[in-house]
């Protein structure tokens, strides 16, 4: 039978029972407390007499440094839920701290209380049980467990990261196939793959181009054997913008092994070095160059030790002092040439203290040759700033320095010949100029300067025209413009204003210049004093004005004579004498002819021939001329093919003295012939006259220059054509005068036709 | 014709002023010859039909004298033909009063129509 407990057991139960238990009436707001048990008492570092008749909230109140806890509105809240729905309810893990007896003091706690309400006989809430079950331990290990977590994720998180954003290329190749388990972009950059292509792949698969480069082998010996295999400045080949491409590597393969320790793949870590190895290689190729170079300029180099005074040489530093190979540093020093050594002493002592060392000296050969050494080097210092060393150069500047002297020689020269043309063209009788590409002067000597007494300023640009009397400024002036503008040889004649007050004549002339690529630059020019010139030559003109004027009086008196003699013996009947004396009276004629011609010539130069201008009939003028000439030849007969032309206004005579010209030349030039014709014609208010003779004709290269001053028909046939060669020269002059045009065509060996066109009288 | 003509020929060249004469004397003019062209700057009476007068003479110029006989009423109608070693100055000749120009050398036959033509005018 079961025993029954006394009511007092259940007061003894309540006391000491594990559970901490609160009673707690429902007189709210107060929640006074009822009763408390043993357990409470302990768990809450309280006495019973502290707890009995007071209100909860005032037995325990809130730690005012927990203010995220709200644990007192919770508590009431649970209280008045249970005491509403009658029903228990329970606050999970809330916080609640505890005070610490005797101090104002809290302690961290943490509950999960149960509020069970206890119903009286008519069913209403009589009071509640209060049971709290201290979770603080629990929580804190919660906590505790939930950080390491966090912290476990993050490092995971990190470390993974770290894989991904790695410098270094990672990736674990899995079984014998070396499939892709893992990779981190820097190696799939490496590949120029994306991890997508790489992922879950033979590695061999996907870059099927590095099979064969033993690769494959080094995998396999690190999977079997289990040792890591590290390579430095490993070449592979790899597929980069479509081609093959040689890059190299530093990379390790360890063996990646399961937990049971089995090896099941390969860890891969690769860095790709191809720039730094690049580098090395240039820089090797570099060193490689410079030590050519140096060899190639035969420059020595040497390195000094200045604590032992032992010097390391090359062979071609040896070489530029005369021995055949390295000697010690004394053998060296003592072939300088005695001039020198002091010298040599002061650049090194200037090198300890400036760092450098520079000097040249004359070294003698064995065979008594002297060769200058040009000895270049830098000092190195200890920590205590004590030079230690010098490294350097060293080179054989004997060429340099003879082709330095020769260089100064020749400079020495130059400076003389320099100074020469500078004395010539002071010196020079002739002024000479420059102009830029404008027309502008730039340029005058000191002859000009002294003969116009402009300065030098004053004759640029513009000024030199100020020099020019004003009748001839403004034509020289256009002169030269015009040559400017079509880049033509300049020449032209002009009077200045000299010094010594006389004008003086001035022949300029000027060549246009150009650069090498043809671009025009101006003018280089010179100008002659031709004053004695142009003297002389009015002296000549003067002379054979007064000689032939002189010449006239003698021929005028023995032609009176000669034709009263004719005139007498005719009337005598002498006719054989008195034919004679006519061919007298003919060649008298060709006399006055030739010093007519001679005196016209003067008189044209001197711009003093005169015209007597008047109306005439052109073609009564042929026609008598043509009468006159036909007696002088019974070989050639004078064809008149006449048009009728018209008034002319001109100075007759000398006209006709033109058509007289044209004819006999015709006659003379044409000895195998019988025939000249003479043609009139008008054509754009213009009489043309052209005499056709079928003679010797002119060549094709001398038509321009018959009408020429002296021009004469060279060659052999000169001696058989006597003349001044004057006759066309004066005809074209006369016929340019009366307003016309004068020409010729030809063809050599059958015939010449001379013809001139007159303006009819308007 | 009314009787023989009188010509008077003054040129300072003592070869041409023969030949000119004998010329003329051989052609059948009286003829007066003198190299002094003076003298006929005070030639008032004798008057002669006709001048031939040559221009450049030592000292003198036949323009000058031919403009002072053309100026004087007794003279002015005295015909001159002057003769000259220069053509150009034919028109000065004109200008000075000259009846007739002559450029030397000259032909007979010329000297003789300017002689004929200037007398019968």
């Amino acid at each position: 039978m079961a025993k029954i407990i006394p009511e007092s057991g259940y007061k003894a139960t309540f006391n000491n029972i594990s559970a901490a238990l609160l009673l707690i009436d429902t007189d709210a707001p107060h929640y006074t407390i009822l009763d408390v048990n043993d357990a409470y008492l302990k768990a809450t570092n309280s006495n019973r007499e502290g707890l009995l008749g007071k209100s909860v909230f005032g037995a325990f109140p809130a730690n005012p440094s927990d203010e995220e806890a709200k644990n007192i509105e919770m508590t009431i809240f649970s209280f008045e839920q249970a005491i509403h729905t009658k029903m228990p309810h329970t606050m999970s893990d809330y916080r609640y701290d505890i005070p610490i007896r005797g101090t104002d003091q809290f302690e961290e706690r943490y509950w999960t209380t149960t509020n069970s309400p206890v119903l009286d006989d008519d069913g209403n809430v009589a009071y509640f049980i209060h049971s709290p079950a201290n979770v603080t331990e629990l929580i804190k290990l919660r906590e505790k467990e939930k950080t390491s977590v966090e912290a476990l994720k993050n490092q995971r998180q990190q470390l993974f990261s770290t894989f991904m954003q790695a410098p270094v290329g990672i990736a674990i190749f899995g079984g014998t196939d070396y499939v892709v388990d893992l990779i981190n972009p820097s190696l799939c950059e490496i590949y120029a793959k994306t991890p997508y292509e790489m992922m879950g792949k033979s590695i061999f698969d996907t870059l099927p181009h590095i099979e064969g480069q033993g690769f494959d082998k080094l995998l396999d010996q690190v999977r079997i054997t289990g040792i890591p295999f590290k390579g430095q400045g490993y070449p592979a080949s790899l597929l980069r913008n479509g081609e093959l491409q040689t890059v190299y590597f530093d990379f390790v393969y360890e063996p990646f092994r399961e937990m049971d320790g089995s090896i099941s793949g390969v860890i891969a870590v690769a860095t790709e070095v191809t720039e730094q190895i690049t580098a090395k290689q240039l820089i090797e190729e570099a060193e490689e160059r410079t030590r050519l170079a140096v060899d190639a300029v035969g420059l020595g180099t040497y390195d000094l030790n200045l604590e032992t005074g032992e010097m390391i040489t090359t062979k071609i530093f040896a070489n530029i002092f005369g021995f055949a190979e390295p000697v010690p540093r004394a053998d060296y020093v003592s072939v300088f040439h005695a001039d020198d050594r002091e010298l040599r002493d002061l650049a090194h002592k200037d090198a300890a203290v400036t760092g450098k060392l520079f000097y040249e000296a004359r070294v003698i050969w064995p065979d008594e040759s002297i060769h200058w050494a040009r000895v270049e080097g830098k000092t190195y210092y200890d920590a205590n700033k004590k030079p230690v060393r010098i490294l350097g150069t060293l080179l054989d500047i004997t060429e340099q320095k003879q082709a330095k002297e020769d260089q100064q020689k020749l400079m020495a020269l130059l400076a003389d010949s320099e100074q020469l043309l500078r004395n010539i063209t002071t010196a020079a009788p002739t002024g000479l100029w420059m102009s830029d590409e404008l027309g502008n002067i730039t340029y005058v000597n000191q002859t000009w300067i002294d003969w116009t007494g402009l300065g030098f300023e004053e004759s640029l640009d513009k000024g030199w025209t100020n020099a020019i009397v004003a009748q001839d400024r403004q034509k020289a002036s256009d002169k030269f413009l015009s040559d400017l503008a079509n880049r033509n040889f300049h020449e032209a004649e002009f009077r200045i204003n000299h010094v010594d007050g006389i004008m003086h004549w001035c022949v300029v002339t000027g060549s246009p210049q150009y650069r090498n690529d043809g671009t025009f630059t101006g003018y280089i020019g010179a100008c002659v004093d031709i004053t004695e010139q142009k003297n002389l030559q009015q002296q000549k003109d003067d002379f054979i004005g007064i000689a032939s004027h002189e010449l006239k009086t003698p021929v005028t008196s023995i032609k009176a004579y000669t034709q009263v003699l004719e005139r007498m013996l005719l009337k005598k009947g002498e006719a054989r004498e008195a034919g004679m004396i006519n061919k007298m009276d003919g060649q008298l004629n060709r006399l006055t002819s030739l010093i007519g011609d001679l005196l016209d010539v003067t008189k044209i130069n001197s711009g003093k021939l005169q015209f007597n201008d008047r109306d005439f009939d052109f073609n009564d003028l042929v026609k008598e001329l043509i009468e006159d000439l036909q007696r002088t030849t019974d070989k050639h007969t004078l064809v008149e093919n006449l048009v009728p032309t018209g008034i002319v206004h001109g100075d007759k005579e000398r006209i006709g003295q033109v058509i007289t010209n044209l004819i006999t030349n015709a006659i003379k030039y044409s000895p195998q012939a019988d025939k000249i014709i003479v043609h009139t014609s008008l054509k754009n208010n213009e009489v043309n006259l052209c005499v056709q003779d079928f003679g010797i004709g002119i060549e094709k290269d001398k038509l321009d220059k018959v009408f020429e001053q002296f021009y004469r028909v060279s060659g052999d046939m000169q001696h058989t054509f006597p003349g001044l060669g004057l006759g066309l020269y004066i005809s074209s002059e006369i016929i340019k005068r009366e307003g016309g045009r004068i020409w010729v065509s030809s063809k050599h060996g059958e015939g010449s036709t001379f013809c001139f066109a007159l303006p009819l009288k308007k | 014709m009314s009787g023989t003509k009188t010509i008077m020929v003054v040129d300072d060249d003592p070869a041409i002023l023969d030949a000119v004469c004998i010329m003329l004397e051989f052609e059948g003019y009286d003829v007066y010859c003198t190299p002094d062209g003076a003298e006929l700057l005070n030639m008032e009476s004798n008057l002669p039909d006709l001048l031939l007068l040559d221009i450049w003479m030592s000292g003198l110029d036949g323009r000058d004298i031919c403009k002072q006989l053309k100026q004087n009423l007794s003279t002015s109608k005295l015909p001159v033909v002057l003769i000259s070693a220069s053509r150009d100055i034919e028109r000065s000749a004109l200008a000075a009063g000259a009846n007739d120009f002559l450029a030397k050398p000259f032909e007979i036959d010329d000297l003789l129509a300017k002689i004929e033509k200037n007398l019968a005018a």
